[in-house]
């Protein structure tokens, strides 16, 4: 056997056009046999410009194309918006309009849990558990498509309010798929969170150090996976969490089977937060504040920042008025920033070739988000 | 990694075969069409007898997709412009804002979502008069 | 611990749990050891920057936050449009590489310290930084675009009002006088 001592490095780029990524974005990566030397990740194929167009349009031209940011899951982008623009114009919303866009937010966050799913199973090779899990997703589009018009993109969280009325029926409708989902959760067991095969490939891989977990800004599962406790709706409350009973998941361990389980446990705690909400939602008040016309609306010269839970972590947004009825400043920062980067390219250092899908898909990053 | 004896990791999976029977959850377009909920943003219609030609709809799209051209027929004499809206759906996003902001309530969205036509510059749309 | 800052600087509230100050851009470096090694605030959270074209400055803002997650401190600081220099907090903050490659690329600010500043989002960008306010995006698409045909029969709808009611009044000039 030859072997050659100054040639043994490879490079591969992992992406952009791979089954095995979570969105459009590459990872270089510098080969010895199988084990990773280093990492570099590589974004831009989904660059849209979104905070320069904002700064062209009005504050309500500008909401309907906010919620294309991040693809799995728009809500939260548009709650953000209206909530940094009621801080600075100073509108107070309904407790009714609150209690419906926490209803939006959690079933949101349920679909793009079940998304989660079906990613990180076809990542192990186990394809079965994305036919069943996007189609249980389905339902909930179904439930979308009858409250706000749309499947994916919703537009439905404006500043002021929520844009139209609930239908009639429509939490009954909502109890009944809550019924069925907690009665197949069990299924998902047997099949992919007890799997000998997907334990013997996650536990003790991809595994974040704990020391530096707070210090470099992780937010999430990330966390929670090696037992720190934080999420934005207990430490930073907004809208009606403070007065809703739920609990925060975390395991130890800190590798690729903690987060998943973290991820199983908030699919639960997100079902308990949902009959609440219909118990205790007020049936009067109005949905929709009065605001001026859309070129009429102003906003003040100052600024603030927002910041709500996402499915993957803590979503921010900065943003800044000048006086006049558009925006000066608009700034987006995802969870998938410092995540895509700074963790991953120092936790592939020594892993396996075949685990990088695997280690992206539970890490959540979402390349949309990224580069906006 | 040892070898560890996991006897329900491995028999529970192949609880999956009993769902192998089931009806399948896929309907099979076209002899079966996905039915129509009410209140979902498709194409646009726009009641000609109402339309005022005031062209606030115009105005209020971001993405530029109106046009209002001069009617051929009139229909509503309270039209001071003799212009009624035509619809780019190359640019359209289907936002309904443009109906929010209709003074007469003529502008509206119907359910209807499917259009496939083979001209690739056959996208301007002339909303249904209903 | 607010209230053992309040004695170094001037905060203000801006929220219930948000605060703001605002520094000189010299004292950057050290502001962030002293609030670092002083406080809770022990964590970037992110860099951003807002362009004030009349006033001919780029206004950052350093968000950190506590290690409870709980609190948000902006400590803002105005530097000049050209040539704008800063030292980077590569050495503290290891999440703050990314996050000024991504301000060095959209608005030209250098960071000095930092050797990561490629491309990020943009390939084989040869304008000026897209971010900035002189930065004209209709310009930009109507050179290196071209728009389909069809739309030419537009018609500007208080000009065809006006055009109208003036047809319209000397249609009724002509009647009146035959009569």
């Amino acid at each position: 056997m030859i072997e050659n001592k100054e040639n043994r490095v490879i490079k591969i780029f992992h992406g952009p056009q791979h089954p095995g990524i979570t969105g459009n974005m590459s990872v270089e990566l510098d080969l010895v046999g199988e084990t990773i030397q280093k990492a570099r990740t590589h974004v831009g194929y989904l660059h849209r410009g979104f905070e320069k167009l904002v700064e062209r349009r009005t504050i309500i031209q500008a909401f309907t194309i906010v919620c294309r940011i991040c693809v799995p899951e728009p809500d939260p982008n548009e709650e953000n918006f209206a909530r940094a623009i009621e801080g600075l114009a100073g509108i107070e919303i309904s407790q009714r309009a609150k209690y419906i866009r926490v209803m939006v937010l959690e079933m949101a966050r349920i679909g793009a849990q079940m998304l989660w799913m079906g990613g990180q199973s076809g990542s192990v090779g186990l394809g079965t558990v994305a036919q069943w899990s996007i189609y249980d997703r389905d339902l909930i589009l179904d439930l979308f498509e009858e409250l706000t018009g749309g499947r994916v993109y919703h537009m439905y969280i404006y500043p002021g309010g929520v844009r139209r009325e609930l239908p009639d029926g429509f939490l009954d409708r909502l109890e009944q798929f809550l019924d069925y989902l907690e009665e197949r959760l069990p299924k998902y067991d047997n099949i992919f969170f007890d799997n000998s095969t997907f334990k013997k490939r996650a536990i003790g891989v991809g595994v974040i150090n704990q020391d530096e977990a707070l210090k470099y800004g992780y937010v999430g599962q990330a966390l929670r996976g090696c037992g720190i406790k934080r999420d934005v709706r207990k430490d930073n409350p907004y809208l009606v969490y403070d007065e809703l009973d739920f609990d925060i998941p975390t395991f130890d361990g800190g590798d690729v089977y903690a987060r998943a389980l973290v991820r199983r446990q908030e699919i639960r705690e997100s079902i308990k937060i949902l009959r609440q909400v219909i118990k205790q939602m007020p049936t009067e008040g109005d949905i929709m504040q009065k605001i001026p016309k859309h070129r009429k609306f102003k906003i003040p010269k100052d600024d603030i920042l927002v910041s709500s839970e996402s499915a993957r972590g803590e979503y921010n947004y900065y943003m800044a008025g000048d006086g006049s009825e558009k925006i000066r400043r608009m700034q987006v920062k995802g969870p998938s920033l410092i995540h895509g980067f700074t963790l991953l390219e120092n936790m592939l250092k020594g892993e396996e070739l075949s685990n990088v899908a695997m280690i992206m898909n539970s890490l959540g990053i979402c390349p949309p988000e990224i580069e906006r | 990694m040892k070898f560890s004896l996991d006897i329900k990791g491995t028999i529970a999976p192949f609880s999956a075969i009993a769902r192998a029977f089931e009806h399948p959850k896929t309907i099979c377009y076209p002899s079966q069409k996905k039915e129509k909920v009410d209140g979902y943003r498709g194409f646009h219609t726009n009641l000609l007898e109402t339309c005022i030609g005031c062209a606030n709809c115009q105005d209020v799209c971001m993405n530029d997709a109106i046009d209002m051209i001069t009617i051929t027929e009139e229909k509503n004499a309270k039209n001071n412009s003799g212009c009624i809206p035509r619809i780019d759906y190359g640019r359209c996003c289907w936002c309904s804002l443009c109906t929010d902001v209709c003074p007469p309530n003529s502008l509206k969205l119907e359910s209807e979502s499917i259009w496939a036509n083979e001209d690739s510059n056959n996208f301007l749309y002339m909303p249904k008069d209903k | 611990m607010i209230d053992s800052l309040a004695k170094h600087y001037e905060i203000e509230k801006k929220a219930e749990r948000l605060f703001k100050i605002r520094i000189d851009q010299n004292e950057l470096l050290r502001t962030i050891n002293f609030i670092g090694s002083s406080s809770n605030f022990m964590t970037l959270s992110q860099i951003t920057c807002a362009d004030w074209i009349e006033d001919e400055v780029f206004t950052l803002n350093y968000i950190l936050t506590t290690e409870q997650r709980n609190k948000n401190l902006m400590i803002a600081l105005d530097i000049p449009r050209d040539k704008s220099k800063l030292p980077t907090i590569l050495h503290l903050f290891p999440q703050a590489e990314v996050m000024e490659r991504d301000l060095h690329e959209m608005y030209g600010i250098d960071f000095i310290g930092n050797a990561t500043l490629y491309d990020f989002a943009l390939e084989n960008w040869k304008e000026i930084p897209p971010l900035r306010r002189e930065f004209d995006t209709l310009a930009y698409v109507n050179e290196q675009f071209e728009f389909r045909a069809g739309r030419e029969d537009n018609k500007d709808v208080k000009a065809e009002t006006k055009r109208r009611r003036a047809e319209a009044k000397k249609l009724k000039a002509k009647m009146e006088a035959k009569k």
